[in-house]
């Protein structure tokens, strides 16, 4: 029987969406370096204390990195964790993979999108190029080469992964789970096809003429769960609803590099109490100031 | 071939400039006209340098934005994280992911700028951890699709802000990252790898370029002479017969860094003192 999930309403409670991910799983993770996390879930998995999560993903920052400095996240698979230029490295992702806490299987953008699409095929692997003569492989006894059978050239082989859940962060959803998101879509499409459950949390949960006015992305057939969440991204950007809280990652980043007292400080001030008292301390409105002109965009980056 | 260190045409400068305003020009006189060019994220000098070459030099280039993956983007400014809206204004199209990323391992990419913790002679680049893996010292972010597309992309355009630390041109990198001209396993053409490679590697003491798969030191910044930058290189240096100071840059291309990164954003890959490098007549 099909896997696709049929229904008009799937809405859903933070709590509930994010109990769909179950110690030990492999989480997928959307959006993009500082941009469309999803981190209202992220926060949710934080408060409800999950264990052993296998993180998969692309180039990504506090999603991935606040997880492991909760302890939650024993493998890290990501092409890149870090904050660019601005920030700097990853501080507890760093503590992690120095200390052994946490093994890091580093991949590679175009390894995890390939991985993706083996498993939406339905095979068991696909070739990709690059990889070899890298040090890459050594991090994955998974991976392999292939003789391709037409012209018997050698390519890297890499197999399909789907992941258990994954977690999508959107502008705009309706009741049903159709989701329109604003490019970069960065993976998300590629997640919500090829794992097992999706879990979406939208800013507004709007009527489904207007999702389909504004573009479907993602369809309601593989969304299991939505959860209207408003500023679910922040402190990483959603525009055209808000622009990335760059005091907001700067006092993260230094929090969890100061150590655990910090990083216990941070998650009691800002993760344990909630969504609705988050909003209220980090006040995001501010973020919307980037749409009045060049000038008010630039501040929020001074 | 393109020589980097050549003046471009234009008016020579009448104010005064600094390192990172020319290191800028120096990546984006390595783009070539009717060329498409991308950089990744966590690439400011990069991103500045590939609009910088768009406006003067390379104007029928093809630019794609990293992480954003836009074509010839308008951006507002150069705001400190990739994935982010002001990079992608007013461009004529979106890439996906998927889109890029095929491009670029099937061929239709002619360069990328790329960045490494530690370059070896080759241009092999370690940007995943010194003291290698999986234990350690200094576990840096990672490489995002570079393990994959170095091999494939037509050229690539190395470069690092930190040569005169000593620690990033090294014998022998602590984890092989993106795949230079030659790796312990062997060529690019003995490994089926279908891109060129390294072309040229810009530091902020000098440019070299690539004869043999090896770096060899082709100009430098006339504040620095060749001992310097022989202590700083832990491989064996080459240098150029022909060995040249960097041609200066033009007035106009002073002016496209300037208004394209008016936050500054490049100035965070250098340390204090190479900022504090000054050229020209004072302001």
């Amino acid at each position: 029987m099909s896997r696709f999930t049929l229904g008009t309403d799937k809405r859903s409670t933070l709590a509930d969406a994010a109990a769909r991910v179950k110690d030990g799983d492999t989480v997928a993770l959307g959006g993009g370096l500082c941009a469309r996390l999803p981190m209202a879930l992220v926060r949710e998995l934080v408060r409800q204390g999950r264990t052993d999560l296998r993180v998969v993903g692309s180039a990504h920052s506090i999603d991935v990195d606040l997880l492991i400095a909760a302890g939650l996240v024993s493998v890290c698979e990501e092409s890149y964790v870090g904050f660019e230029q601005d920030l700097g490295l990853a501080p507890a992702f760093r503590r992690g993979a120095e200390s052994g806490a946490v093994e890091v299987r580093e991949s590679s953008c175009v390894v995890m999108l390939t991985q993706l699409r083996a498993a939406e095929m339905g095979v068991p692997f696909l070739p990709v190029r690059g990889l070899l003569g890298g040090d890459l492989s050594s991090l994955h006894p998974e991976w392999g080469t292939v003789t391709c059978p037409f012209t018997g050239q050698e390519l890297a082989a890499v197999p399909a992964l789907a992941p258990d859940v994954a977690l999508l962060h959107a502008s705009l959803g309706d009741a049903a789970g159709n989701l329109h998101i604003d490019q970069p879509y960065v993976l998300d499409e590629r997640f919500a096809h090829a794992s097992r459950v999706v879990v979406a949390t939208v800013d507004a949960i709007v009527s489904t003429e207007e999702v389909v006015a504004a573009g479907v992305t993602v369809p309601a057939h593989v969304v299991a769960a939505v959860v209207e969440a408003p500023y679910g991204a922040h402190p990483s950007s959603c525009y055209p609803g808000y622009a990335y809280d760059r005091p907001h990652l700067a006092e993260y980043v230094a929090a969890a590099n100061a150590g655990p007292d910090a990083v216990t400080a941070y998650l009691e001030r800002y993760v344990l109490p909630g969504e609705d008292a988050y909003r209220a301390l980090v006040a995001p409105e501010r973020l919307s100031a980037w749409s009045t002109s060049d000038e008010a965009w630039m501040e929020l980056f001074r | 071939m393109v020589d980097v260190g050549r003046g471009m045409d234009g008016a020579v400068p009448v104010s005064g400039w600094t390192l990172d305003e020319w290191f800028v020009v120096a990546l984006a006189r390595t783009v070539v006209d009717r060329e498409v060019v991308f950089h990744g994220f966590a690439s400011p000098c990069a991103q500045v340098a590939m609009h910088v070459a768009r406006r003067t030099h390379a104007p029928d280039s093809m630019l794609i934005e990293g992480a954003t993956y836009a074509v010839n983007p308008v951006p507002a400014f150069v705001p400190p994280t990739g994935n982010d809206l002001a990079l992608h204004r007013d461009a004529t199209y979106r890439m996906r992911f998927e889109e890029f990323f095929d491009a670029a391992c099937r061929g239709d990419v002619d360069r990328m700028f790329l960045s490494g913790g530690q370059i070896d002679v080759h241009g092999n680049t370690n940007v995943t951890a010194i003291g290698g893996m999986p234990r350690p010292k200094i576990k840096l972010g990672g490489g995002g699709g570079g393990a994959n597309i170095s091999a494939t992309i037509g050229a690539l355009t190395l470069w690092t802000t930190r040569h005169r630390s000593g620690r990033t041109l090294v014998p022998t990198l602590d984890f092989l990252t993106d795949l230079g001209h030659v790796t312990p396993a062997g060529t690019r053409e003995q490994l089926g790898h279908t891109g060129g490679g390294p072309e040229w590697l810009v530091t902020e003491l000098g440019v070299f370029d690539f004869v043999d798969g090896r770096a060899r030191l082709v100009s430098r910044f006339p504040d620095v002479d060749v001992e310097e930058i022989e202590r700083a290189t832990g491989f064996d240096l080459v240098v150029a017969p022909e060995l040249s100071v960097l041609a200066e840059p033009t007035e106009a291309e002073l002016a496209q860094v300037r208004a394209i990164d008016p936050l500054g954003v490049r100035r965070s890959e250098f340390s204090d003192q190479e900022l504090a490098r000054r050229f020209g007549s004072p302001v």
